[in-house]
């Protein structure tokens, strides 16, 4: 019964920090450089990933027993777009505005390599319980990324984070930190920390 | 033969069988909320109307005329009069869409009640650049539109962008933007004016 516990608990903590998707991955790359200008995109992105994650994986380790070798990556994909499809028509009705920002990278988590790469290392083989704790481990792991991102970004880009002023009065926003630039810059930079924090070379 | 089929089938049931229980989860979903995104899409577009035409009500005047964007393509386009309090007709909006640099753009495009003058313009939607071609929304090239004529507009990449006329300076560095947003007035404008006058809309501002 321990070691079950142990086993539920490095499950869990493996998305946050051991096989974080985004530092140790390198997974999903695109929503992590494209929607990160600021905390709330990348909240609302993380949210949804962590939406599509548990649903995807419950599908597919239910369905575990009956999938096909040949078949298994169209049965993820349909499971997968499904969920996304939902996330992305209860963006459209509940927040338009969030929805129009997202743009394309929504949608996009179809092709998210994160959740595909989990439905077959994880979910394909293991059990519903184990399924769902890595979805929300590997989840959450992301979701925390991409706001620290967001955070930097949007901090030294309006002086603010949640939209809320924090910088001093006469802070010059760093305009770079919105573009593209920004993003890659900031991620580089703290795939390097991660690197010297775990003593691996980058 | 029924060997065959048997094969198929014991291949393939769980994917037919998947693929009819998801599309039946997004039927029930999308008809759940499809009236509520709807009525989004539409209050944005009020809130657009009304920032173009200020006091005044719109009224759906012509519903899904059908446009030519040349190359056989056809955009739907919606139509609506802005009247003040009496009555007055002070305008129309409709809707326009066209490709650009990085996704579609659809814009609401204000005209006078004679439809002689563009009163402006707002983006519906866009995926244009951060930075550069998403200054589409910018005064500085959206102020170019107010108070120019109906017609055939010109885009130039130099030029005074505060003389009022047919020609539209370009946004540096966004040029296929600036342009998608020209050949959109000039695909859509005139097209338009012409339906309405065909449906005896266009009378001297009554």
């Amino acid at each position: 019964m321990a070691n079950k516990t142990i086993s539920i608990g490095k499950t869990f903590m493996a998305g946050i920090w051991d096989e974080n998707p985004v530092f140790r991955l390198l997974l999903g790359m695109c929503p992590t450089l494209a929607v990160t200008t600021a905390v709330k995109p990348s909240l609302t992105m993380g949210l949804s990933v962590i939406f599509v994650l548990v649903c995807s994986n419950v599908v597919v380790s239910l369905m575990r027993n009956l999938l096909k070798p040949h078949l298994r990556i169209l049965m993820f994909t349909l499971s997968i777009a499904t969920f996304v499809t939902i996330a992305d028509l209860f963006l459209k009705a509940f927040m338009p505005i969030m929805s129009a920002e997202l743009g394309p990278y929504l949608p996009l988590i179809i092709v998210n390599c994160l959740i595909i790469c989990r439905a077959e290392a994880c979910a394909s083989k293991n059990g519903l319980f184990v399924s769902i704790i890595d979805a929300f481990g590997m989840g959450i792991g992301f979701t925390l990324v991409l706001c620290v991102l967001g955070g930097i970004r949007e901090l030294l880009a309006t002086g603010a984070i949640f939209e809320i002023p924090v910088m001093w009065e006469n802070f010059v926003p760093w305009q770079a930190m919105r573009m593209p630039v920004g993003a890659f810059v900031t991620l580089g930079l703290m795939l390097g920390i991660v690197n010297l924090i775990t003593g691996k070379k980058a | 033969m029924f060997r065959l089929v048997r094969y198929y089938i014991k291949q393939s049931w769980l994917l037919v069988v998947s693929a009819f229980v998801f599309g039946l989860l997004l039927a029930v979903t999308n008809s759940i909320w499809s009236g509520r995104i709807e009525q989004n899409k539409n209050d944005k577009l009020d809130n657009l109307m009304s920032g173009l035409i200020a006091d005044a009500e719109f009224a759906p005047a012509i519903s899904d005329i059908q446009i030519d964007c040349a190359k056989g393509k056809f955009v739907k386009v919606n139509v609506y009069k802005a009247a003040d309090k009496s009555g007055r007709s002070k305008g129309f909006c409709f809707n326009a869409s066209g490709a650009g640099f990085a996704d579609k753009i659809e814009l609401v495009i204000a005209v006078d009640a004679k439809f002689e003058k563009v009163l402006g313009y707002n983006v519906l939607s866009s995926n244009e650049t951060p930075g550069f071609g998403d200054q589409i929304d910018d005064y500085y090239f959206c102020s170019q539109f107010s108070g120019a004529p109906v017609g055939q507009l010109v885009l130039n990449k130099s030029g005074d962008s505060k003389i009022i006329n047919s020609e539209i300076i370009a946004i540096s560095g966004a040029t296929v933007s600036s342009d998608a947003v020209v050949s959109i007035f000039n695909s859509f404008v005139e097209q338009v004016k012409a339906k309405t006058q065909e449906e005896g809309l266009l009378s001297d501002g009554k």
